[in-house]
């Protein structure tokens, strides 16, 4: 009878925080994860893919003092739980620093590692496949494979961060060609990080330290960019990932800012998320099973007012659950939902358009 | 630039950093003593840190579910930091105010702490009491939340009196009831969800929740009190400004001073039987704390600017704990400059050998000097050292090899080739014992072929004997 009452109010408290935007051009969908260590769950995400038939595979990156949460966990949009795979290490089908994962249109899952500079590969259950890549600073070596996107020619495009450009491989790691060099200017990168490929075949950069996002023609050619450093609207402060949607609306993980930001087509501003998380099934699932902790909780006040000393280095959203806390990768599905990985809340918010 | 001054300026950068290259100590030396004390102080210096890195490549930075990540962001900051003396001071007060992982279960609160100590940790004691007062990990440690109206809990009130200002015998037990009762209604917000979770070692549904503090006024005992001899309706800070008022605070964290940055003192429980080795530097630092308004700045400045940190008797003197030990080798060999996994193997060493940061043993902290050097410790200190000599490809040592190489000019003997790595190593001095050895082998193997051009001879002998100097005894001690 405990268990069923805390449920209700879980359920009640989800219903209350679920409220439409002020511009009413996204809301808020739902949470799914939860905080794991091993198996089902997430471990500091860095990363989704989703699949053609709603498979999502997100990849916990975890942290140097405990490597047990290295893994890639299959789940779908229902919080329906399909297993886990990798591990850390250096072995086949091993990852020390994950960084992106991407899926090819045969349903092939791509990981690579930024330690390593491999690019492993699995089938859509998770059986280990193939591994390709090679440390360096020529054309066709890598050296911190920060993100990867399939281009629509099938290609895998990866931002080689250290080597500040894109390089664009076929799927089995025959090299193709790349753009880029260190810089501020046009078409040039300081640490690029994430990479996607529009319905319009144009590439888009996350230009990490240059607090911006540059935009190429499939064969590199810069054609514009968008967004300047701070804090305020549509400014950014090391972006982590973008996404832009059939009709070019690009979703910013403004990772520096705890937010993400919506550009319309032309890089006008939108809107910002903070960030809305409710209880997802699977942290339901553990509420229900420990009642004593689960009460407690629903007689604190988890957005308390904070004091000044939270500010700065101190990282305020350490302190607030349900906002984004170093929102890494924004993704969208076939439907065009749009999924950011939370990744140091250990979770993922689902956001869909109007 | 005489021998002298190289000599004292490395026993400066040992005790108010690291230690310092080869490089960086002629450098201040060109400076001047004086001009890098106050360096060392200036506040405007950038710290050079570069936190985005670290929030893009280690997540646990921010998000510091445990120790480990901390003690690796804690290390990589002690590593690579341009301010090496605000790290050590903070690491002077986690010793001070020594704060556990066991009853917080979560790294991120801890961390906090520590960069509470680097914000305030220069500035007045008194505004560090209040910060630590109010310091959520504080109140958690030491059970304040649990001290209320009516009911008290003495934990803190103790504590602060018997730990962190004034030390055993210069109170009573109706003062520390006095003072608990001034801090009750200092607590955390949402204080039992989070000692619930604290308990559980829960990171559900979501990781850590940071805590805050949260002053609740209707659980505040606002009655009169008298506390050491003054009576008056007292909150926290009035209690706090009363305390740091004492000469026994004065004295209390002079010689708290004294043992991290100057020589070592025996353990706290024994101060009030066992007199101060130097009792005029004790006045001396007290009469700074109260001519500055309890200035830790200013008695900082005082002690490295003194006769008696100078001395040559205190040189060399003290055991490096095992954050100074390891931090200050891979300072030297400059392998954890690029941001690399593997520094988590060197913060994962602490606490094997004895110091688990933002994990003391107890509310006393750690008992430093000899202490540090049990059987096992020992030897995992000096493999370590050793071991991590043994590649001559990482930077620091490639660089130093090179100098070495430069310097000898093609003809060395035994006592310049050993000198000129003792040099490189951060100007140490070396036992009879040590350098006995040293010579035997730069004997054996020194030949004289020092700077030609057979690089890969150079190496495997300038390599050898820097892997043999930091296999010394003498390379414990700073």
């Amino acid at each position: 009878m405990q268990l069923l009452q805390i449920s209700n109010v879980v359920r009640r408290q989800n219903k209350l925080t679920t409220t439409r935007t002020a511009t009413d051009f996204l809301v808020y969908d739902r949470t799914l994860g939860v905080a794991a260590m091993e198996f089902r769950g997430f471990y500091y995400p860095v990363d989704l893919a989703i699949n053609k038939e709603g498979r999502i595979y997100g990849l916990n990156r975890s942290h140097e003092g405990d490597p047990r949460g290295v893994r890639i966990c299959m789940f779908d949009y229902d919080s329906n739980y399909f297993g886990a795979f990798g591990s850390v290490g250096e072995e086949d089908g091993q990852f020390t620093w994950a960084t992106s994962i991407a899926i090819d249109r045969e349903g092939l899952v791509y990981v690579s590692d930024e330690y390593t500079d491999r690019i492993s590969i699995f089938d859509s259950e998770g059986n280990y496949l193939r591994k390709w890549g090679e440390h360096g600073d020529m054309p066709g070596q890598i050296d911190g494979p920060a993100s990867m996107a399939f281009d629509n020619d099938d290609n895998l495009l990866i931002s080689d961060h250290r080597n500040n450009r894109i390089q664009k491989f076929t799927k089995d790691g025959r090299y193709v060609s790349s753009f880029g060099k260190e810089g501020e200017g046009d078409g040039e990168f300081n640490l690029p990080w994430g990479v996607t490929v529009s319905s319009s075949g144009d590439l888009y950069v996350v230009d990490w330290r240059n607090d911006r996002i540059q935009r190429f023609t499939s064969d590199g050619e810069f054609k514009s960019k968008y967004c300047e450093s701070g804090s305020d609207e549509g400014q950014l402060n090391r972006p982590a990932s973008v996404a832009v949607d059939k009709s070019g609306h690009m979703y910013v993980a403004d990772m520096g800012n705890d937010r993400v930001q919506v550009f319309d087509p032309d890089g006008g501003f939108v809107m910002t998320l903070e960030g809305q998380a409710t209880v997802s099934p699977w942290a339901q699932e553990f509420l229900d099973a420990s009642p004593t902790e689960a009460s407690a909780r629903y007689e604190s006040d988890l957005r308390v007012a904070l004091n000044a000393r939270t500010g700065g280095t101190y990282e305020k959203r350490s302190h607030i659950e349900h906002l984004f806390w170093a929102p890494i990768s924004v993704k969208l599905d076939l439907e065009g939902k749009i999924y950011v990985t939370d990744r140091n809340r250990h979770r993922v918010q689902v956001y869909r358009r109007v | 630039m005489s021998l002298q001054d190289i000599a004292l300026m490395a026993h400066l950068m040992r005790r108010a950093g690291f230690g310092a290259t080869y490089q960086e100590i002629h450098e201040n030396v060109s400076d001047g003593y004086d001009h890098t004390v106050d360096h060392l102080l200036d506040p405007n210096v950038s710290d050079g840190i570069q936190q985005d890195m670290l929030r893009r490549y280690h997540p646990d930075h921010s998000g510091g579910l445990g120790t480990a990540g901390m003690a690796f962001y804690w290390l990589h900051r002690m590593v690579q930091t341009q301010t090496p003396l605000r790290e050590k001071v903070a690491l002077f007060w986690h010793h001070v105010f020594a704060t556990g992982y066991g009853k917080l279960a979560q790294g991120r609160v801890l961390m906090d702490q520590v960069e509470m100590f680097r914000q305030h940790g220069f500035g007045s004691l008194k505004t560090l009491l209040i910060e630590l007062s109010r310091d959520p990990s504080m109140i958690i440690w030491l059970d304040n939340q649990d001290n209320h109206k009516g009911a008290i809990n003495e934990n803190y009130g103790r504590e602060l009196l018997e730990l962190f200002s004034m030390g055993v015998g210069n109170y009573s037990e109706d003062d520390i009831k006095a003072c608990a009762q001034a801090f009750t209604g200092w607590t955390v917000s949402n204080a039992k969800y989070m000692k619930m979770r604290a308990d559980n070692d829960s990171l559900w549904p979501y990781g850590r929740l940071n805590l805050h503090f949260e002053f609740d006024e209707d659980d505040h005992d606002g009655s009169e009190m008298t506390f050491l001899n003054e009576t008056g309706v007292f909150n926290g800070e009035e209690v706090v400004d009363i305390i740091c008022r004492q000469p026994a605070t004065a004295n209390f964290i002079s010689r708290h001073m004294y043992n991290f940055f100057v020589a070592d003192e025996p353990p706290v429980p024994q101060w009030p039987y066992r007199e101060p080795r130097d009792p005029e530097a004790i006045q001396i630092l007290s009469d700074a704390y109260f001519e500055s308004g309890y200035n830790i700045a200013e008695m900082l400045r005082v002690m490295f600017k003194s006769e008696f940190f100078k001395s040559e008797n205190v040189r060399s003197e003290k055991v490096k704990s095992p954050a100074e030990l390891v931090a200050g080798v891979l300072r030297l060999t400059g392998e954890s400059r690029k941001l690399t996994p593997k520094l988590q193997g060197d913060a994962n060493l602490l606490g094997v050998m004895g110091q688990q940061l933002l994990n003391p043993p107890s509310v006393e902290g750690w008992h430093t000097g000899t202490e540090w050097l049990d059987t096992g410790n020992l030897v995992e200190r000096i493999n370590y050292a050793a071991s991590k000599f043994a590649d001559v490809n990482k930077p620091g040592i490639k660089e130093m090899i090179g100098r070495l190489a430069a310097d000898a000019g093609g003809v060395a003997t035994p006592e310049t080739l050993v000198q000129d790595c003792l040099d490189q190593m951060g100007a140490i001095s070396l036992s009879k014992t040590s350098m006995d050895a040293l010579l035997n082998q730069a004997s054996k193997t020194g030949k004289s072929e020092i700077g030609t051009d057979e690089r890969e001879t150079d190496e495997d002998i300038l390599g050898e004997l820097l892997r043999l100097v930091a296999a010394t005894p003498d390379f414990q001690r700073c």
